[in-house]
């Protein structure tokens, strides 16, 4: 969010929820294959309100125009530029993250996306000239609250999926045995013909044949005699610890 | 990606995890076009659509290659090292548009405060090269000699 740096203050700030309330009246349309309209809806409940909770937060005079030259927004304020650190805020906090509604959530996707971007591209431009880049662990921020965005959407997701439909995971998996023994997590495929006519998965064995029993034996064995080993070799340390220090407490 | 057949509602992504890097192009490009770095999942249509729906820029023409990172380079232990390989796009503006590639890491000139670092530093700098200065009065004549 180069031009805006209301969307940079929303990016990054912590505590600005109580400040903020994204207006969630913009509709989002869905035309084209992929992506839908992003969070271009300028939060405008942000100009005039004070930004007295998180200090780290830049206050500069906040304007709600929606950019013109979309390409700007790959880099930053021309103000930061040849600056050594630029400021920003904590990162997003999944308590934080769950007080919000889906649409503001959705918003906020795309703004972090573009100061990814944005970051991105002045860490590649900083490689390029063989200079540092001003505070680089704004990326981390970024990635952090992405993360975390997209594990509050999931955890809402499986809440609904779970009160309409009582299925835990999104994909259907089982439980199956492999060749080696193990009994794994199998994720199923999607397909366009069912099971019985397509002949590559009928190839699949989901069992253990008999001739690796002997496998199976050796790798129990070997699993065994590591775990005596560490067992014997944490015992033996400890003994040499109390020789030395007698008045030592059974530590783990 | 979800099974496509004949008659199933277009792909719709929501969320997208893609990010785009702008770079600096190494050989000299026509002006209206932009030199990115994507992901290697994403496609031409993927570019245009994200570049039109997420930041609004009119799209022309996108044209993508796949840069083959070197394998060749060894680290100390004589291994080789993979430099990842990566997709690069190039995006030509539609409606006559031209970017430049901006210079983002100009010097800008630091005004020395007070008592800020720079002053001081520069002050220690030429306190010592006073000391190594001799006698202005011996005109740069070492005092090694006598008198």
């Amino acid at each position: 969010m180069a031009a805006t740096s209301a969307g940079r203050v929303l990016a990054l700030c912590k505590q600005f929820h109580n400040v903020v309330r994204i207006s969630s009246t913009i509709p989002s349309q869905n035309t084209g294959i992929c992506l839908t309209k992003s969070s271009l809806a300028r939060p405008n409940l942000l100009a005039g309100a004070a930004c007295h909770i998180c200090p780290v937060v830049q206050c500069r005079p906040l304007h709600t125009t929606i950019s013109r030259m979309g390409l700007e927004e790959f880099f930053d304020l021309p103000d930061n530029w040849g600056e050594s650190t630029v400021k920003s805020g904590a990162p997003w906090t999944v308590t934080l993250l769950r007080s919000k509604s889906n649409e503001e959530l959705h918003k906020l996707w795309y703004l972090l996306l573009k100061e990814k971007n944005m970051l991105l591209t002045i860490e590649q431009e900083a490689k390029r000239q063989r200079v540092s880049m001003p505070s680089p662990e704004r990326l981390k921020k970024i990635e952090r609250s992405m993360q975390r965005l997209d594990k509050v959407v999931e955890e809402r997701e499986t809440a609904l999926r779970l009160l309409q439909t009582g299925q835990e995971y999104a994909r259907p998996a089982d439980w199956r045995r492999n060749l080696f023994g193990k009994v794994v997590w199998h994720r199923f495929r999607e397909y366009a013909i069912p099971w019985y006519m397509n002949a590559t998965y009928k190839r699949r064995r989901f069992y253990t044949p008999s001739f690796v029993k002997p496998h199976i034996r050796l790798r129990m064995e070997k699993n065994l005699r590591t775990r005596a080993r560490q067992a014997d070799l944490e015992k033996k340390q400890l003994a040499k610890l109390k020789e030395k220090f007698p008045q030592m407490k059974a530590s783990s | 990606y979800p099974l496509y057949q004949l008659g199933n509602p277009q792909l719709r992504l929501f969320r997208p995890n893609w990010a785009l890097t702008l770079v600096r192009p190494g050989r000299e490009q026509p002006s209206d076009t932009v030199q990115f770095r994507i992901p290697m999942e994403m496609t031409k249509c993927d570019v245009k659509n994200y570049l039109e729906k997420v930041y609004s820029v009119p799209v022309g023409a996108v044209r993508t290659r796949i840069q083959f990172g070197s394998n060749k380079k060894r680290n100390h232990l004589n291994q080789k090292v993979k430099q990842p390989d990566y997709k690069v796009a190039y995006v030509q503006l539609a409606q006559d548009q031209v970017f430049v590639f901006p210079d983002i890491f100009v010097e800008k000139s630091s005004e020395e405060g007070e008592g800020s670092m720079e002053q001081m530093q520069k002050q220690f700098m030429e306190d010592e090269k006073q000391r190594q200065r001799g006698d202005p009065r011996r005109a740069g004549v070492t005092e090694w000699f006598g008198l």
